[in-house]
């Protein structure tokens, strides 16, 4: 097969994406068309892409010197996430074309949409560091554009986003060259280091960049100010899909391939940190959230956790775990998005208490929902529950034991606020302070690809063996870490042992947590967080979390930089230049001043000056000419 | 037509040029401004038929006896050219926007005149291999920004205009000190008889000032963002596209062409560089006025060239020069659009601006984009110079000078996010402010090309990077240096 084909994923959605730009505003659905058009032809080649199958496809040309070459190589691990970034794209193309239906700006963000995602599609190919970055960093371009359609105060939010992905980014491009520094070469599958000084360093800066991609902490305090200001497709699309799919990509490929992790090094347990740490914090803002969007969002930042806690084990089922987790999370997440947009458009509003009473008025959204909610939350048949489990189990295998028990904390958490999101949203009363009185489930354009995805999520948790097979397991494959585990990929059959009994209670426990809650907000379903919120230290962290005390952005940015930067200013800056304009100003006026006294016209007194002048040239020449 | 004619013809063309243009001035208006395009166009072409010259692989040299014992040496290599280029490209662009930019102030004859003898100031200079002539060009650049910073005469202007030239005049004598040095050592001031001569502490040192001053490189920077006083077009052009880059070329010719310095202030240049840049990029993110800014945030991307430069290796070098292409293009666009923003609404402050993305939005897009070129965000050309200075400095085994170097990409993104945030989105916050239109279509249309081409440049790099590497061969083609290189490596 013509390796040239790999260039079609990439420039297809980018073409579409520019002649989007130019389209005249009067060629009426000509945005929704194109979009259509594009992503199908990506899916297409996609699964051409993917069913090539062996060795994969390659394409390699030299693009300039210095080892920048364009390099690109459909091997199983990028193959496979090409086709799950081209399957959401289409369907999210269907989705937007509804949603964003004579809103302003449309235009531009269909545009937005088809580049990232054809530059998606590069960075997932690329085999050279040069061109990820090329197509990595392009990304913050349509992530600012993206954003910035949103609402009024978008463009705040589109700058906060940039500027904590910029700073991710220049992470990663330091580890890369620390990389490249080490090991001679930019093409990403030469790269095989050992994380010990630089070469740890370059680990975790890299890591870092996929991580922050993903939403781990602390880069992810864009994502909820994103779920208010950003249009919702956009949700559903980065932070929820296609972000998870990069970041966690990224980070399978530089910890599996370019180094590896092996089960409780020093590397190990700073990614199990941060994923232990991202899944409780996250997962606690999460629970007391008041709003569709924003609760959703929170999730996509706790879900993160899981995958880079299960990569970070170092062991076969853990990073089993966390690969399927990611592509699970894709899905649900999506869906879930989905809905809240449903509900946006339909309801008018996303406030919790507002709404109550929806499944009978949009049965077909509530049921994507509530499939989606426990696949989330980890319920058995469901998708997520397949994949947590092999987290949990890799977490127990590690030996470690805080690690798996933050995973089951964010596990009692996760289904604790989606049955209050749930409930809230769906049973109840119907909320009399709902703006649009008889929402009805949307057309077809946004419910198929809710569906759609929520059928995945079921197909993915009851014949769990067919993607971790086809997609999962071969990422693993060959590969040192496997030793030691007798029979290999034994693994994802399903055992019922302590494990999954714990998991099992933590449902149980989320859920008379839940109806404890509403018992005490008196029915009030959107109230059922509100006893852990008043707990007596949780509520000063709670408001603190509120004033955006923990917010990254708020006290790097806009506090530490700029008071560095401040004082810098004030004295290097302006002190230099005082310099130059008070004391040389000064020192040159007393020195005319003296020199003034000797210009008294006499001619002697000058024939003097030039004598002395001419003695010291000669002396100075005299010196330095030997 | 050969490499001889075409030399001269780069040179003088402008240079005669230069002192016609009032004549012509005094019968047309019009005419006297088409007369200048058509230089600065004759110059960019001239000099892009030197091309065939610097890819034969071999330096080329012009040598005539002018009188006095001072021989006219030009060298025609990959780094003469790829400077000529990149500078009367970027001029050229500039003169075109400054015909609709100028056209309601007094002084024009004088404007156009400074200009394009700056213009041919500068091509001699990077041609000149001998370095009294260096000299020479370098202080008629020096005269030709003192005139043009002062082009509005008031007082305070002028006390700015002087400001830049002590400054930069003041460091060039001591630079001459260093020459003169250098040449009580060697009895030559013919750079390519200099070739691999190792030059001590002290010569560096003086030498260096002279760079730095004319570079607006700490402790000489702050002549730069006072001399933002001038007509926006001067600002662009000294700031951007050439002035400053006069000393870059300068290190590049002296410090890494010519001689071998020692070991030690190779990493002191790249410390300087470092300072420069993170001390420059913090007063940035403080300033309130746009020229300043921009000014600042020049001192600042200088600071990575030299960084980049002073890693004397290939990769850094080859980063550095292709530094010098993206960062006039992108800068030259900022201070340009600034222009059409101070023409549009009257002031300079940023804290009164706000939502002007509605009034121009082919200015702010074009803005966005040469931000994101200086950022060194892909897919624009600032990404790959950005790239491969660091690695330079890495390969250099300066790790944390890189990692410094990084914290202030970081620092510039913010400054640049801030910036244009505060210009374009939000709210009109000073409500006197405002901007109906766009500015005159040629300058609109500048601007935009500018940041065309920055995508251009980033996209189809290999075109720039071809005479880069070009550049470097010759730049690094000194043995000398390759033994120092081996120790690094």
């Amino acid at each position: 097969m013509n390796p040239n084909i790999l260039l079609i994923p990439i420039l297809v959605p980018i073409i579409a994406g520019v002649l989007t730009f130019i389209l005249p505003k009067s060629v009426k659905w000509g945005k929704e068309i194109l979009a259509l058009i594009a992503t199908a032809i990506t899916m297409y080649y996609a699964a051409v892409i993917f069913k090539a199958g062996g060795e994969g496809l390659r394409l390699f040309v030299p693009w300039t010197s210095f080892g920048i070459n364009f390099d690109l190589w459909a091997y199983h691990f990028p193959r496979f996430i090409l086709l799950a970034a081209a399957g959401f794209e289409i369907l999210l193309a269907l989705y937007t074309a509804s949603f964003m239906e004579g809103k302003n700006r449309s235009k531009e963000y269909f545009a937005y949409f088809l580049l990232t995602a054809g530059l998606a599609n590069g960075a997932i190919l690329a085999n050279n560091f040069v061109v990820m970055l090329f197509f990595w960093e392009s990304l913050l371009a349509t992530l600012y554009g993206m954003i910035s359609v949103g609402n009024k105060e978008a463009f705040k939010t589109a700058t906060k986003a940039l500027v904590i992905s910029g700073i991710a980014d220049f992470a990663m491009i330091l580890g890369i060259i620390f990389a490249w520094q080490l090991s001679g070469t930019l093409t990403m599958s030469e790269i095989h280091l050992e994380p010990m000084g630089l070469g740890a360093a370059a680990f975790v800066l890299m890591g870092l960049g996929a991580m922050a991609k993903a939403g781990a902490m602390p880069f992810h305090t864009w994502i909820p100010d994103a779920a208010i200001d950003a249009p919702l497709p956009f949700m559903a699309y980065l932070p929820a899909a296609l972000e998870k799919l990069l970041g966690i990509y990224m980070l399978g490929r530089i910890s599996l391939e370019m180094f590896t992790i092996h089960m409780n090094s020093t590397m190990s347990i700073f990614l199990m940190t941060i994923g232990a740490v991202t899944i409780v914090l996250a997962v606690m803002m999460a629970l007391v959230q008041k709003d569709y969007k924003k609760l959703l969002s929170f999730h996509a930042i706790s879900q993160v956790g899981y995958m880079i806690l299960g990569i970070g084990t170092g062991v076969p089922a853990g990073i089993v775990g966390g690969l399927f987790h990611m592509l699970n999370h894709a899905m649900y997440k999506c869906t879930l998005f989905l809905t809240g947009g449903a509900v946006e458009k339909q309801a008018g509003t996303t406030e919790l208490k507002k709404l109550g009473g929806l499944f009978k008025l949009m049965p077909i959204t509530g049921v994507a929902f509530w499939v989606a909610a426990f696949a989330i939350s980890g319920v058995p048949p469901f998708n997520g529950f397949v994949s947590k489990e092999l987290v949990f189990h890799g977490a127990v295998e590690t030996g470690i034991m805080i690690f798996p028990i933050a995973a089951w904390i964010g596990a009692i958490f996760t289904f604790a606020s989606f049955l209050k999101l749930g409930h809230a949203t769906y049973f109840g009363q119907q909320s009399p302070e709902m703006p649009n009185k008889a929402p009805k489930d949307p057309g077809l354009a946004m419910t198929v690809p809710m569906l759609v995805i929520a059928l995945g999520c079921i197909l993915f948790g009851v014949y769990s063996k067919l993607p971790l097979k086809y997609l999962i397991q071969p990422v693993l494959e060959g590969r040192a870490i496997l030793e030691g585990h007798a029979g290999h990929m034994e693994f994802w059959t399903f055992h019922l042992n302590w494990i999954v009994w714990v998991s099992m209670a933590c449902l149980v426990i989320a859920f008379l947590l839940h109806k404890y809650g509403v018992k005490k907000g008196q029915g009030q379903a959107y109230l059922a967080s509100e006893p852990i919120h008043n707990l007596p230290v949780m509520h000063t962290l709670y408001d603190w979390a509120e004033a955006r005390v923990f917010d990254i952005y708020e006290w790097f940015v806009n506090g530490l930089l700029k008071g560095a930067a401040w004082t810098v200013f004030k004295v290097v800056d302006r002190g230099i230049d005082a310099v130059y304009e008070r004391l040389i100003v000064f020192v040159g006026g007393v020195a005319t001043g003296v020199l003034k006294e000797y210009h008294n016209g006499l001619y002697a007194n000058y024939l003097a000056w030039v004598v002395g002048g001419f003695a010291l040239l000669v002396l100075y020449l005299a010196v330095l000419v030997k | 037509m050969g490499w001889e004619f075409s030399l001269l013809a780069t040179i003088l063309v402008p240079i005669i040029g230069a002192f016609t243009l009032p004549l012509i001035g005094l019968a047309s208006k019009p005419g006297r401004n088409a007369w200048a395009v058509i230089l600065g166009l004759a110059t960019t072409f001239f000099a892009v038929t030197l091309l065939p010259a610097a890819f034969s692989g071999e330096t080329h040299v012009f040598q005539r006896a002018i009188g006095l014992g001072v021989d006219a040496t030009f060298v025609v290599d990959g780094l003469s050219v790829f400077m000529a280029i990149a500078s009367s490209l970027i001029s050229t662009l500039i003169i075109i926007y400054s015909l609709g930019y100028i056209k309601d102030y007094h002084y024009q004859q004088e404007y156009f005149l400074m200009v394009v003898l700056f213009l041919g100031a500068m091509m001699g200079l990077v041609f000149s291999a001998n370095m009294i002539l260096m000299y020479v060009f370098w202080e008629i650049t020096g005269i030709c920004s003192w005139r043009l910073i002062g082009f509005f005469r008031d007082r305070e202007v002028v006390i700015k205009a002087d400001k830049a030239f002590l400054v930069t005049a003041g460091g060039a004598v001591f630079m001459l000190l260093g020459f003169a040095l250098v040449y009580a050592k060697t009895g030559t001031f013919n750079m390519l008889d200099m070739r691999g001569f190792p030059i001590g502490g002290l010569a560096v040192a003086l030498i260096t000032m002279g760079i730095f001053a004319k570079s607006a490189t700490l402790p000489f920077h702050t002549w730069l963002p006072d001399a933002g006083v001038a007509p926006t077009p001067v600002t662009a052009l000294l700031h951007a596209a050439v002035l400053v880059k006069i000393g870059v070329y300068a290190f590049a010719r002296i410090f890494n062409y010519t001689f071998v310095i020692p070991g030690d202030w190779q990493t002191y240049l790249m410390i300087l560089g470092l300072i420069s840049a993170m001390v420059s990029a913090s007063a940035a993110l403080i300033e309130t006025n746009i020229k300043r800014i921009l000014a600042l945030s020049t001192v600042s991307q200088i600071g990575y060239i030299f960084m980049g430069l002073a890693a004397f290796n290939t990769i850094g070098v080859a980063g550095a020069l292709l530094f010098i292409l993206m960062h006039g293009l992108a800068k030259g666009g900022l201070f340009l659009a600034a222009g059409v923003i101070e023409h549009g609404t009257g002031t300079k402050d940023i804290t009164k601006m706000g939502g002007l993305i509605k009034a121009m939005p082919i200015t702010a897009v074009a803005f966005i984009m040469c931000v994101f070129s200086i950022v060194g965000v892909p897919p624009f050309g600032g990404f790959f110079s950005k790239f491969m200075v660091i690695q330079g400095i890495i390969k250099s085994n300066h790790i944390a000078i890189g990692a410094l170097a990084i914290f202030t990409a970081v620092l510039t993104l913010v400054y640049l996010m801030r910036l244009f945030t505060l210009v374009f989105l939000g709210e009109a916050r000073d409500h006197s402010i405002h901007a109906h239109k766009e500015g005159t279509p040629t300058m609109v249309w500048v601007v935009a090309s500018l940041a065309v081409l920055s995508l251009a440049a980033g996209i189809l790099v290999k075109y720039p990077m071809d005479l880069v590497n070009i550049a470097v061969r010759d730049v690094l083609g000194n043995p000398a240096i390759h033994d120092i290189l081996g120790v690094l490596r």
